[in-house]
């Protein structure tokens, strides 16, 4: 059964997460100038459709989300809210309706290069459009440039995908150090050794958690320091930012270990374990936006995307790691990581109460 | 004198099924064994007395303490030897026992100078630094059995004591236990399914059946309450129906017990029998091949109570 449940989920997973083109990406524009031109151009990025699947399935790329300046849009894409900004500049249209050539920029949230690359090929066509409609109304030359401008460091999308490899890391350091650890205690008789002795019930289960902890920590900063050795990660994060990555990284170990115990507390045998934590993991880490922005997927994925652990501890390191990101940009995630962990501590609790 | 443990109706019933039921038993300061075949329910009781199991009904006192209003007491008080390893190999001797006194609160001076103490004790002080992973089965145990004692015990629980070991590594734990209980005053409780484990360590047995205890004495009582007479063992080529009837009414004779071709036969007195049951089975058309005469021991007296060999 392992050996067809875990590629399949694979296929499904990774199938629909790549073959997705990106969609409702979302993108702040800021318009300095308010013309008939500028009008024009963002009503083709609104109607501009993508499609896939032989053009049977066609979407609207983004969601265009208006801004007030562009300090604000900035603002925005520094905080992951919006992928790309584009700026429309004061006399965008008055160059437009002189036969003058023009521009439009575009600040690229670079750190999801696959995103990028959509909307800077999207965004191309959008402006070749509108200069082809101009030029059959007057013959000229006249076109728009579309100037790019990344507005992080070059990020290679090895370094996308770090991030997620370092929670996978936690995931791994769960199912084997923790919950398979914990069944072998248990069959081995050692857990009925601590009930024998006159540790407290919570003691046991604090305990049994930190050492989990522990393991996941140790690899998943041996990862990190491996992923540094090889340039997979090329931090932009200052001190504040590494003190809070790494709390990303503890709390993510304490919430995925207390899941994984409470699964393998409860778990009927060892086997069953096994075959159901490796599915588990896999759905997980594919649904995480680990390897594939979160935009890119269908529906349904996105849906398991939103209650997915990893793909909060996902962005919140990839926004601390590369955007340079401080706490406020991260609370949202990390609201949802520390409400996980609770729920998880519990449900671990519970299994232990009920098993022992 | 202090009962180390005493028991009140003690009864765990799991669904419809009475694993334990209603035992009253008393145990002093002694090497006590609870003797059963698989199921019987002589874990489950110790299960309860270790307080790991709560009890349907009835309750128990362990060590002075009520195992339903005092677990915590209990388990300050008493240690607890399972049946399977459950050193840590990657830790060293050392640290094994150390560990676990940490786990029963004994301060770090004291700590450190009975986990020396005893690992010295079991002939263990040059290999105190090494990882448990590379300990022989015997060592294993020796080891296991004083990191129960780092926090000086009044009653140590032991399950199957000596399962899987060779019989050198079985006489050495054996000479442990029976130390233990000399020189420190500690009660054992052992389950077992070991008739010569519990012959020759116990000073009194209770046999389990059926979550009841069904004998209760020390070894010699208990072979003196199947009626004190010898066994005498036959192998026949043939028996007859005739035969066997003949045996069972002979008045010399107690029990007879057929199994394939030899009969076991309880009798009064074994010297005098031997021939008479020669006779008889030729008289009634039987053969004999073999016939061996031999003292009752507790195998015997357990098939009396249970109706059951151990093995079974």
């Amino acid at each position: 059964m392992a050996a067809i449940i875990g590629p399949f989920l694979s296929l499904v997973l990774l199938g629909y997460a790549f073959g997705g083109a990106i969609t409702y990406a979302p993108v702040a524009v800021v318009r300095e100038s308010n013309g008939q031109f500028s009008s024009e151009f963002v009503g083709i990025l609104r109607t501009q459709l993508s499609c896939q699947y032989g053009g049977v399935n066609c979407q609207n790329s983004y969601t265009l989300i208006d801004a007030s300046d562009l300090a604000s849009a900035q603002v925005m894409l520094r905080k992951g809210l919006v992928k790309a900004i584009i700026f429309i500049p004061l006399g965008f249209d008055q160059a437009l309706a002189t036969h003058t050539n023009t521009q439009v920029n575009v600040y690229l949230d670079n750190t999801d290069p696959i995103s990028a690359a959509a909307i800077t090929g999207e965004l191309t066509q959008a402006a070749q459009q509108l200069s082809t409609r101009i030029q059959i109304n007057s013959p000229t030359t006249t076109g728009i440039n579309v100037i790019l401008a990344d507005f992080y460091r070059n990020v290679f999308y090895i370094e996308f995908m770090a991030p997620g490899s370092l929670v996978q890391s936690i995931m791994f350091a769960s199912i084997i150090g923790g919950g398979i650890s914990i069944l072998e205690d248990k069959e081995r008789g050692i857990i009925e050794g601590y009930l024998v002795s006159p540790l407290k019930q919570y003691e046991i289960i604090v305990g049994v958690l930190f050492a989990g902890v522990t393991k996941a920590m140790f690899s998943a900063t041996t990862l990190f320091v491996l992923s540094l050795m090889i340039g997979a990660i090329r931090p932009s994060a200052g001190i504040v930012g590494y003190v809070l990555m790494f709390f990303t990284l503890f709390l993510t170990s304490l919430g995925v270990i207390s899941m994984m115990t409470a699964y393998a507390v409860g778990a009927t045998s060892r086997n069953a374990y096994t075959f159901t934590a490796f599915p588990i993991n896999i759905t997980l880490y594919f649904t995480s936006g680990a390897v594939y922005p979160t935009n890119g997927f269908p529906t349904w994925m996105q849906e398991i995307a939103k209650v997915n652990p990893e793909a909060y501890a996902v962005d919140a390191l990839r926004l601390l790691i590369y955007k340079g990101a401080g706490l406020t940009p991260v609370l949202g995630d990390f609201a949802f990581l520390t409400v996980f962990t609770v729920i998880m501590i519990a449900l671990a609790t519970l299994a232990f109460k009920r098993a022992l | 004198m202090d009962l180390a443990v005493q028991t009140f109706a003690l009864t765990k019933r799991f669904g419809d099924f009475t694993a334990v039921d209603h035992i009253d038993l008393e145990i002093k300061s002694e090497v006590f064994g609870l003797l059963g075949p698989n199921g019987a329910g002589k874990t489950t009781l110790a299960r309860m007395l270790t307080t790991i199991l709560q009890p349907t009904e009835g309750t128990a006192t362990v060590a002075g303490a009520d195992i339903r209003d005092e677990p915590g007491k209990v388990r300050e008080r008493i240690g607890v030897v399972a049946q399977a390893m459950t050193l840590d190999v990657e830790l060293s001797a050392w640290e094994n026992l150390d560990i676990y006194g940490k786990y029963y609160g004994v301060p770090t001076k004291l700590r450190h100078e009975r986990v020396e103490e005893l690992l010295r004790w079991v002939g263990l002080s040059d290999r105190a630094r090494d990882l448990v992973g590379g300990f022989s089965g015997g060592m294993k145990r020796r080891l296991e059995i004083v990191r129960s004692l780092v926090h000086q015990p009044q009653i140590l629980f032991l399950d199957e004591p000596t399962t899987g070991l060779d019989p050198q590594a079985r006489a050495a734990v054996w000479e442990h236990l029976v130390a233990i209980h000399k020189d420190q005053g500690i009660t054992l409780v052992i389950t077992t399914h070991y008739m010569d484990e519990a012959e020759g360590l116990c000073d009194r047995l209770a046999i389990v059946d059926h979550g009841k205890i069904v004998a209760l004495g020390s070894p010699g009582e208990l072979k003196r309450k199947v009626s004190g007479g010898d066994i005498v063992e036959a192998e026949l080529s043939i028996i007859p129906e005739t035969a066997l009837r003949a045996l069972e009414k002979a008045d010399f004779v107690l029990e007879v017990k057929k199994k394939d071709n030899a009969l076991t036969i309880l009798v009064k007195n074994g010297a005098e029998a031997v021939p008479r049951i020669v006779e008889l089975v030729d008289a009634n058309g039987g053969k004999i091949k073999a016939i061996t005469l031999r003292e009752l021991t507790l195998d015997d007296v357990f098939l009396h109570f249970t109706g059951r060999s151990l093995g079974d």
